[in-house]
């Protein structure tokens, strides 16, 4: 079974899979879970979807297929598997898959499994978990995200990326008015000024608000000067991003700022009958779980408000390899994620 | 069966279903438990919330 699993991890690492382009990894997952006898599918958003079991309370194991960019040579050194969405989140989804094979072999499955390899987690978009948040209403659902094989996270930060963009007639440099990029920085200073007076007195960063300059340009042609810029915030709960564009837009005088994926945050308890599931089969095999709160988002956000069910994100992999260009997945972790998670799925 | 609350030392009541590793909530103090034992039933707090960065 282990070589099995690697095999399919690392096939799947070598199918480029950049948001909105997952055609090939879906039809390769598809191909697989069929492979299994299970009823597979490719749905209308582009999600690989598996179907097992036909009685018992309804699982979702909802992962994404998709990756940032960067291409990783795929290859095993020391025990690591190397590939562009190893950890993010290719080997979570590759451990549902693995992992519900195993409690299906074992006969241990008492409930429907619907594992969805979803599109666009990496985009603003979700485009596949907001497919699927209208489709399913289940009674337990795990995200396939890197917590390593013996954490369980149980909630993400918002978010609200802020496109800024202010034109303006050209002047001489020695004249009154600000250049455009110098109004940026003013702006970014607010912004930057109105998040540290909400983090006044909060040390978790869970309760901060956080921001980040991603992207800045400028230019202009001789009449028209521009600047442009990228801003992400990660929100604490209690912060509504619509409220938040409010706050913003009258900080950006004449720039005009549009707002894209916004998401509040979200958290899980963990007095759930799905964390104990997790608790119980990582210390019988032989963990020290701990729980976790993200500082990113997933789709998590997306689902968990609308399912209102026990949830959590689980999958092998230390998310500080997320996006970098060292991303691997140790394997021998990956297989201890499986074994845990076939052994919580034979529990709901 | 019963068990004392590791927070504030209350006896916390155990339904006859409970498993190992649920999280239970104390119902003096509030502090989340973990059963850690059913034979002899035993409670500890509940593993940390940590932070981590990341997606």
């Amino acid at each position: 079974m282990e070589h099995e699993s690697l095999a399919l991890l690392e096939a799947l690492l070598h199918i480029p899979s950049l948001s909105g382009q997952e055609a090939e990894a879906a039809a390769f997952l598809v191909d697989r879970m069929a492979g299994y006898g299970w009823e597979a599918t490719v749905d209308a958003a582009g999600n690989a979807v598996g179907l097992v079991g036909h009685e018992g309370p309804l699982v979702v194991l909802l992962g994404h297929i998709d990756t940032v960019p960067g291409a990783i040579p795929v290859r095993v050194e020391a025990g690591c598997l190397y590939g562009r969405g190893a950890v993010d989140a290719k080997g979570p989804f590759a451990t549902f898959i693995q992992a519900t094979r195993r409690a299906e072999l074992a006969g241990r499955l008492r409930c429907r499994v619907a594992l969805v390899g979803a599109t666009e987690e990496e985009a603003a978009s979700s485009k596949g978990a907001h497919y699927v948040r209208e489709r399913y209403a289940p009674a337990y659902c795990v995200i396939g995200e890197p917590s390593g094989w013996n954490r369980v996270t149980l909630g993400y930060k918002g978010r609200l990326l802020v496109h800024y963009r202010l034109e303006q007639a050209s002047a001489h440099s020695a004249g009154e008015l600000p250049a455009a990029p110098e109004s940026l920085v003013a702006f970014w200073r607010e912004v930057e000024a109105h998040c540290a007076a909400h983090n006044a007195g909060r040390e978790r960063l869970f309760d901060q608000l956080i921001p980040s300059l991603r992207q800045v340009a400028s230019g202009g042609d001789g009449l028209t000067d521009w600047c442009t810029a990228t801003i992400g915030l990660r929100l604490p709960e209690g912060i509504d991003p619509a409220c938040l564009a409010d706050d913003l837009r009258a900080l950006a005088g004449a720039a005009h700022v549009r707002f894209e994926g916004g998401c509040p945050a979200f958290r899980s308890p963990r007095t759930t009958p799905l964390a104990s599931a997790f608790l119980r089969s990582i210390r019988a095999h032989g963990g020290q779980p701990a729980f976790l709160h993200k500082t990113g988002t997933a789709d998590m956000n997306v689902v968990g408000p609308a399912w209102n069910c026990p949830i959590v994100a689980y999958g092998p992999g230390d998310s500080r390899l997320d996006h970098t260009p060292n991303e691997h997945i140790v394997i021998s972790e990956y297989f201890q994620a499986i074994e845990v998670l076939a052994e919580v799925l034979g529990q709901l | 069966m019963e068990a004392t609350c590791p927070e504030c030392a209350a006896s916390v009541a155990l339904p006859a279903d409970t498993l190992e590793s649920e999280i239970i909530v104390c119902p003096e103090c509030g502090a989340e438990l973990e059963v850690v034992s059913l034979d002899p039933p035993a409670l500890a707090l509940a593993p940390e919330v940590e932070e981590d960065w990341g997606e």
